[in-house]
């Protein structure tokens, strides 16, 4: 039948195709130009069967520039349908009056008179079909069929193995999609970026290849809108499509990651605001989100007309009838929900890319997990280093009130004692002021004045440290803001002296009285004046501002306010203020800031220090007015006990 | 000023240097002092020498001041009590409450000579 030389030629030229490429489109054209060599014929074309039994159109020449580009075939359909089902080959002189011949306009097969069409087996398989087509109406000869049907036998295994090795590039690049971008999702700490990562991986043409994504999450018994990733209209859409070159444009991985100006780009998108503005309730049979949400599967829907839980408003809301709901899901708990579809270029949505999108969607659940996890996390650390903080001030000051007490006990005897005779001696050398003072005496006299000043010193340092433990216990009287603050300037006035100091005061009328104690409460103020004053040490402006505040959602407060221009603290010991025993003073005990900040703190008050650096101080103290009212008892202890033992006798 | 017409004090303190302190300080001022150095001596003294006016240090080895105080109250209780401590934490103490005067201790006795003084007077002695 078939000669010798031209079987050892086409067997020549099948094997050198199967050795010469692994991409599939390549070797399929090679197919139709041996084809065309060995025969006479104007036209060829190749069809595969894919999955799906669908007979598609792969490679063809010959058919002008129109024509066949997408052409899918069901199994029997047509010529080439039958071929594929019967697993034979059919020779038909008249092709068009044949009764298996189906018109499809497409096709441009009206200008072919003859065809030959052939099975491609494999295995018993039919992988395919190869056609051949003639101008001129006539008779394939038994010779043509056997070429034909010889050059199909031959090229079988080489088709077979490159569809395998195109499914594994398939397999290779979404393997590696995925990897990127759950490299990307876990590498950011910052969730929202992941969570980019993961809505751009499922919107991506090369990737998930889905028009558009929205992210919902649960928060209580609702699925919130939270990102929405797509285009905000169909222009907008063909300008991405546009701009990133088309659906084929080869993957590439820096396109992954996404930026944080891609980031801001997609936040500020219209389709991300409309994204926010949904909500749909989390509740069983109400809504296709719900429905994935709860029963964690996800949900495709392809016609949205006909589906009980879609409601005429979500289809409007959408603009489409087909789409899929994937959940989120991390330890066994769903964070979300995530909503696709293919609004602009309606391509229906193929088990392939709802398998891709449940992966992205597993990515996007430990994204959203980190970020609650992170978030905590942060919230707890916060929590952490403040009670840290309070747990090293409150240690610093319970060490000061028993070092204190015992300390101060210790010393105070003698230092009464060494003060008390270097008085007697001083005043044993000058009872009086007395000008016939010689000199041995006047040095006498100068030693005993040293050890006397500096006893006095150090009774003022016991006398802060033993305040400092007891600054709780107050003596709550009813007091007027305004003579409180005129008493203790009062008492202040004369420390003034030598100093170029104006005190301008600012009290607000009509203010209601307070019930504070009020010689603790001028202790504080006096300390405050005199911190300001020796800031100032030849000229400046004291401003003592008393008014009322009421702040919503606070209760009523007294604000004093304090401010210096002695020209702020300076830095290094601006962290150190409220710090016992720290001063910057040469004859201070550092004790003043922190027993004021105690005592108005027992009140229930704050006092802050603003700095103003270059400029002054700003002290600001606020006591709360609450009690001014309702509390009529003159005096009790700062605990609120009554005094059950007042009038007791012993 | 003869020695017949001055006023008896009677100071309770377990500290040496302080009694001899307040002793040559209240003598200059016109007075007699007595000394106690505990609790025990100081009601004993005050037996004897039925005094006008008693300081009593609160912390004391053994009985201490307030406990006294009850005492010395008990026994006679129109004597003026003048409490002195180091420092002033016993004036939120009940017991405090009976003596005449607390009175915080310091190298300078000027406050408490005048307590001395005032409570002498408005007691008429």
């Amino acid at each position: 039948m078939l000669d010798q030389k031209l079987s050892l030629e086409i067997l020549k030229a099948t094997t050198r195709i199967a050795s010469s490429t692994p991409h599939l489109g390549q070797i399929l054209s090679q197919i139709i130009d041996v084809v065309k060599n060995k025969m006479e014929i104007d036209a060829c074309s190749i069809f595969l069967i894919d999955d799906a039994e669908k007979v598609s159109l792969q490679a063809s020449s010959g058919y002008g520039d129109a024509g066949m580009a997408n052409l899918s075939l069901n199994m029997g359909q047509g010529v080439t349908g039958w071929v594929a089902r019967h697993k034979r080959t059919l020779a038909l002189r008249e092709a068009m009056q044949d009764p298996r011949f189906v018109y499809i306009p497409e096709t441009v097969e009206e200008q072919f008179q003859s065809m030959l069409s052939v099975p491609i087996l494999r295995e018993d398989h039919c992988i395919g079909v190869v056609n051949a087509h003639t101008r001129d109406k006539r008779y394939f000869s038994p010779m043509e069929i056997v070429v034909l049907e010889t050059i199909a036998d031959q090229v079988a295994g080489s088709i077979s193995n490159a569809l395998i090795y195109s499914k594994n590039q398939m397999m290779i690049k979404e393997l590696s999609i995925l990897y990127d971008v759950s490299l990307a999702a876990q590498s950011t700490l910052n969730p929202e970026l992941g969570l980019w990562v993961i809505l751009s991986g499922i919107t991506r043409g090369e990737a998930g290849g889905f028009n558009r994504a929205i992210l919902f999450a649960v928060e209580g018994e609702e699925l919130i809108g939270t990102m929405g990733l797509g285009p905000d209209s169909p222009e907008d859409a063909q300008r991405i499509w546009t701009d990133l070159g088309g659906e084929g444009k080869e993957y590439q991985i820096p396109q992954r990651v996404v930026s944080e100006e891609e980031k801001d780009e997609y936040s500020k998108s219209n389709f991300n605001k409309f994204a926010k503005t949904l909500r749909y309730p989390l509740k069983k049979n109400d809504n296709v989100l719900a429905e994935a949400a709860l029963k964690r599967k996800i949900v495709h829907v392809e016609n949205g007309e006909d589906h009980s839980l879609i409601s005429e408003k979500f289809r409007q809301t959408f603009g489409v009838d087909s789409f899929a709901a994937v959940p989120l899901t991390a330890h066994e708990e769903v964070l979300g929900v995530i909503l696709v579809d293919n609004r602009y270029n309606a391509k229906p949505i193929t088990e392939t890319s709802l398998h891709l999108l449940a992966r992205f969607a597993a990515h996007a659940g430990w994204v959203l997990e980190n970020s609650r996890l992170i978030t905590k996390l942060v919230a707890t650390n916060r929590e952490l280093l403040s009670m840290k903080d309070q747990l090293i001030e409150n240690e610093k000051l319970t060490v000061l009130g028993q070092l204190s007490a015992e300390v101060a006990h210790e010393i105070k005897n003698p230092l009464v004692s060494i003060g008390g005779f270097a008085r007697r001696l001083r005043d044993k050398i000058l009872p009086a002021p007395n000008p016939s003072l010689n000199h041995q005496d006047e040095s006498v006299f100068n030693y005993a004045n040293i050890i006397l000043k500096e006893t006095q010193r150090l009774e003022r340092l016991l006398e802060d440290i033993l305040t400092y433990p007891k600054t709780g216990d107050l003596n709550l009287e009813t007091c007027n803001p305004g003579d409180l603050i005129a008493e203790s300037l009062d008492t202040f006035q004369s420390v003034l002296q030598g100093q170029d100091v104006t005190i301008e005061t600012c009290i607000q009328k009509d203010l209601d009285t307070v019930l504070i104690d009020p010689i603790k409460i001028k202790q504080v103020i006096n300390n405050i004046l005199s911190n300001a004053l020796e800031s100032m040490p030849h000229e400046g402006k004291i401003r003592i501002s008393v008014y009322r505040v009421d702040e919503a959602e606070e209760s009523p407060a007294l604000s004093i306010r304090i401010e210096d221009s002695g020209g702020g603290i300076p830095d290094h010991a601006l962290d150190n203020i409220f710090n016992p025993f720290f001063t910057t003073k040469k004859t201070g005990t550092g004790l003043g800031l922190s027993i004021c900040r105690k005592i108005v703190e027992n009140h229930g008050g704050t006092l802050r220090v603003e700095n103003f650096k270059n400029k002054g101080v700003e002290v600001c103290i606020l006591l709360p007015l609450k009690n001014s009212r309702d509390c009529t008892k003159k005096e009790y202890p700062s605990d609120g006990r009554p005094e059950k033992f007042a009038g007791d006798e012993i | 000023m003869t020695e017949k017409k001055k006023k008896k004090i009677l100071i309770a303190d377990d500290e040496d240097n302080i009694r001899f302190l307040y002793k040559e300080e209240l003598e200059d001022e016109g007075y007699e002092v007595f000394l106690a150095a505990n609790a025990e001596e100081a009601i004993a003294k005050a037996r004897e020498e039925h005094p006008d006016l008693v300081t009593l240090d609160i912390k004391m080895p053994g009985m201490d001041g307030l406990e006294l105080l009850g005492k010395l109250k008990k026994e006679n209780n129109n004597v003026p009590v003048i409490l002195c401590s180091a420092y002033g934490s016993y004036k939120q103490d009940f017991r405090v409450w009976s003596s005449d005067a607390y009175v915080v201790k310091s190298a300078d006795l000027k406050e408490l000579k005048s307590t001395i003084k005032e409570i002498l007077i408005s007691s008429g002695k």
